[in-house]
């Protein structure tokens, strides 16, 4: 009975140390500084001398481990982010390394991309992984897909498989005058995700997505308010911009407030690995980015 | 992970799931005959020309037709499966070995067997391969020692499907009416976990899209009382579409429950991976017991030894010759001394078959018309 006792006591002590460590995960595990420069943030490039003068900050990633199935272990284990604003504009420079270019959709081929997570409202702090119910983050995702799709065209199952032949799409069928042409919403029939509508199956202006989310699992995509970005891979290394205005209209937009630190996570996926939604690497917590 | 557990009826106990049970109304099914199985295609063709004839489809057959024991679509998928699952085991009826939630790592919802894009690359590689090669002076006995069958295969619209609990963000759901499982196209992002996660490798990845696909179970025929493209299209008449029941539900006037639960003729695919699948096959006679056992379970042995007695029963045999004999979904049968009869769901006759049909042998010589006569049956 003495012992049930002394087990029941250190089972509480075991579990309130196992609480207070959770509770201490949810702390900011970074600081960085978007710094105020006089420079167009709407418009800076990649490789703008302006990054020179930007001092780096070098964060760890680590498997993502809340959400099923969660990955044994990840391509990219450490990214660095640098930041300024210009009183209008913010804008990110992410860069990591990955020795695979993974920029095309074949079957079982998948797109690298990271992710900027912010919160819709820093108080209460939403969950740092995906957000939660009625207090949403807002999330930046940048895929090597649309990147190359901006610079080549919107790829296609012809661009994934060039070799590919077919004798005929029943749609494309025509004879002039007879009324077997087809309209463009006709044609589109045939393809179920433009069909239904779905954004991932066109071709978009852009090469970042805007989207919503609630908690693991509730992601929506939403409209782009003057989001831009740029990437690009070189020597083994991705580099990636992500530029946006500090404030926006959407009320489901995050807001950068000068003299303001901002919560921010990150997500870096490694294509090669065929690592796709949870299947990620993950800031440890959210950081935190100081906005002069 | 922390898994539910639910009933299923083909392994005889509970199993692991992601959610728990949920079953429908009414359950999509299809009964294959594959002793009458040719590998025409013409339900790949018109499955294919029905629904997947757009842009970034063009590798896929939501009804393919594979030669087995070598071949299949994609590539490897069953054999890919089967090793990684590894030996496991029977008792009589009961399953007691992992399914495919059970044998899960620590940190995955279901045990994986990932196609790549070269074994999507050929849908009917091994068309036609024998078991072993032919010796001089063989001849056929049954089972024949170098023997191969046509597995004509769908989507089985599962009760617990893979595609359905490994999605990340609730794209695919099971519909109550029917059965049939279907992933929103408006909702699916494209990750791939059902294409990863369906042992059956029914959950295609469209490339032109970015997003998945799948068997429809051709979801607007159901809703109109008639079966599937496949089924009806079928010039074997080896196919039956309708809905199965549960074992304690079962009705012996259902064609499909006859089959699979009072005869136990018809058969589910893999059951051991856990899924209670709803396609069932009526086994190949002229295959080894041994190989049909691993692919459909411990009835495949007295499955066949039924199959071999339909020439002396006559509501087995009147009940297959309803096979392909109309498009109108059959909820309830009958057989009389000559003829089988179909019937919708509110009873009303929809077709009516002589159970053997009947023959004319006429004259040799036709003097009314002056000509010879051979009587080809």
């Amino acid at each position: 009975m003495v012992l049930k006792k002394i087990i029941c006591v250190w089972m509480f002590l075991f579990l309130a140390t196992g609480v207070a460590s959770a509770e201490g995960k949810k702390k900011i595990f970074a600081e960085f500084v978007s710094y105020h420069k006089s420079v167009d943030a709407a418009k800076v490039g990649l490789n703008d001398d302006i990054w020179k003068s930007i001092p780096s900050s070098r964060l760890p990633l680590q498997r993502q481990f809340l959400v099923f199935p969660k990955p044994m272990d990840v391509g990219v284990k450490e990214m660095s982010v640098q930041s300024f604003n210009d009183g209008k504009y913010i804008t990110f420079r992410l860069s990591w390394k990955d020795s695979t270019q993974n920029t095309g959709p074949k079957l079982m081929d998948f797109s690298d991309g990271a992710a900027l997570q912010f919160p819709v409202n820093k108080k209460p702090l939403p969950e740092y992984f995906m957000g939660e119910e009625k207090r949403p983050v807002h999330i930046l995702h940048w895929k090597a897909w649309r990147s190359r799709d901006k610079q080549e065209g919107f790829q296609t199952v012809k661009s994934a498989y060039p070799n590919m032949t077919v004798d005929m799409y029943n749609f494309d069928y025509k004879v002039k005058g007879v009324g077997t042409e087809k309209t463009q919403a006709e044609k589109d029939i045939f393809t179920p995700g433009k069909a239904a509508g779905n954004p991932l199956s066109f071709d978009h202006k852009e090469i970042i997505e805007e989207l919503n989310s609630e908690g693991a699992g509730t992601l929506k995509s939403k409209n782009i308010e003057n989001t831009s970005g740029d990437a690009e891979w070189k020597d083994g290394q991705w580099t990636v911009i992500f530029r946006r205005p500090l404030t926006v209209s959407d009320p489901l937009s995050a807001r950068f407030v000068a003299g303001e630190k901002m919560p921010v996570a990150f997500s870096v996926w490694e294509g090669e690995r065929r690592e796709s939604a949870g299947r990620k690497a993950v800031s440890p917590a959210w950081a935190e980015v100081k906005v002069e | 992970m922390q898994m539910r557990k639910v009933y299923n009826w083909q392994l005889g106990r509970k199993a692991a799931y992601v959610y728990p049970l949920g079953r429908p109304k009414k359950q999509w099914a299809i009964i294959f005959d594959l002793n009458k199985c040719i590998s025409c295609q013409t339900c790949s063709l018109a499955c294919k020309t029905t629904w997947t004839s757009g842009r970034g489809q063009e590798y896929m057959f939501w009804n393919n037709v594979a030669t087995k024991p070598y071949g299949g679509y994609p590539q490897g998928w069953d054999m890919g499966m089967l090793s990684k699952l590894g030996l496991q085991e029977w008792d009589g009826n009961k399953y007691i070995g992992k399914t495919l939630f059970e044998a899960a790592a620590k940190n995955e919802k279901i045990l994986q067997h990932v196609a790549d894009d070269k074994d999507w690359s050929h849908p009917n590689l091994g068309e036609d391969e024998v078991a072993a090669a032919i010796e001089r002076g063989d001849w056929i006995r049954i089972p024949h020692r170098a023997w191969m069958f046509y597995l004509p295969r769908t989507c089985g619209h599962c009760t617990y499907p893979a595609c359905l609990g490994a999605c990340p963000r609730k794209a695919i759901y099971k519909r109550e009416e029917d059965g049939i499982v279907l992933i929103d196209q408006s909702r699916c992002r494209g990750y791939r976990e059902c294409v990863r996660s369906c042992p059956y490798k029914k959950s295609m990845f469209n490339v032109e899209t970015r997003i998945s696909e799948k068997c429809i179970g051709c979801y607007p025929k159901i809703e109109q009382g008639e079966m599937t493209q496949c089924t009806t299209n079928c010039i074997g008449k080896i196919r039956l579409n309708g809905f199965v029941s549960t074992p304690d539900n079962a009705r012996k006037d259902n064609p499909i429950d006859y089959l699979i639960h009072e005869r136990k003729l018809a058969l589910s695919l893999y059951p051991q991976f856990g899924l209670e699948t709803n396609i069932y096959y009526i086994p190949p006679v002229h295959a080894p017991v041994a190989y049909l056992e691993q692919m459909f379970g411990p009835g495949a042995g007295a499955a066949v030894q039924t199959y071999r007695s339909i020439r002396d029963d006559q509501t087995l045999k009147g009940l297959m010759v309803l096979f392909g004999s109309m498009e109108k979904v059959l909820h309830g049968f009958k057989v009389d001394n000559s003829f089988a009869y179909g019937y919708d769901e509110k009873g009303n006759e929809v077709v009516k078959v002589p159970v053997t049909e009947p023959m004319y042998i006429r004259d040799f010589y036709d003097k009314k018309l002056n000509v010879y006569r051979h009587n080809t049956p």
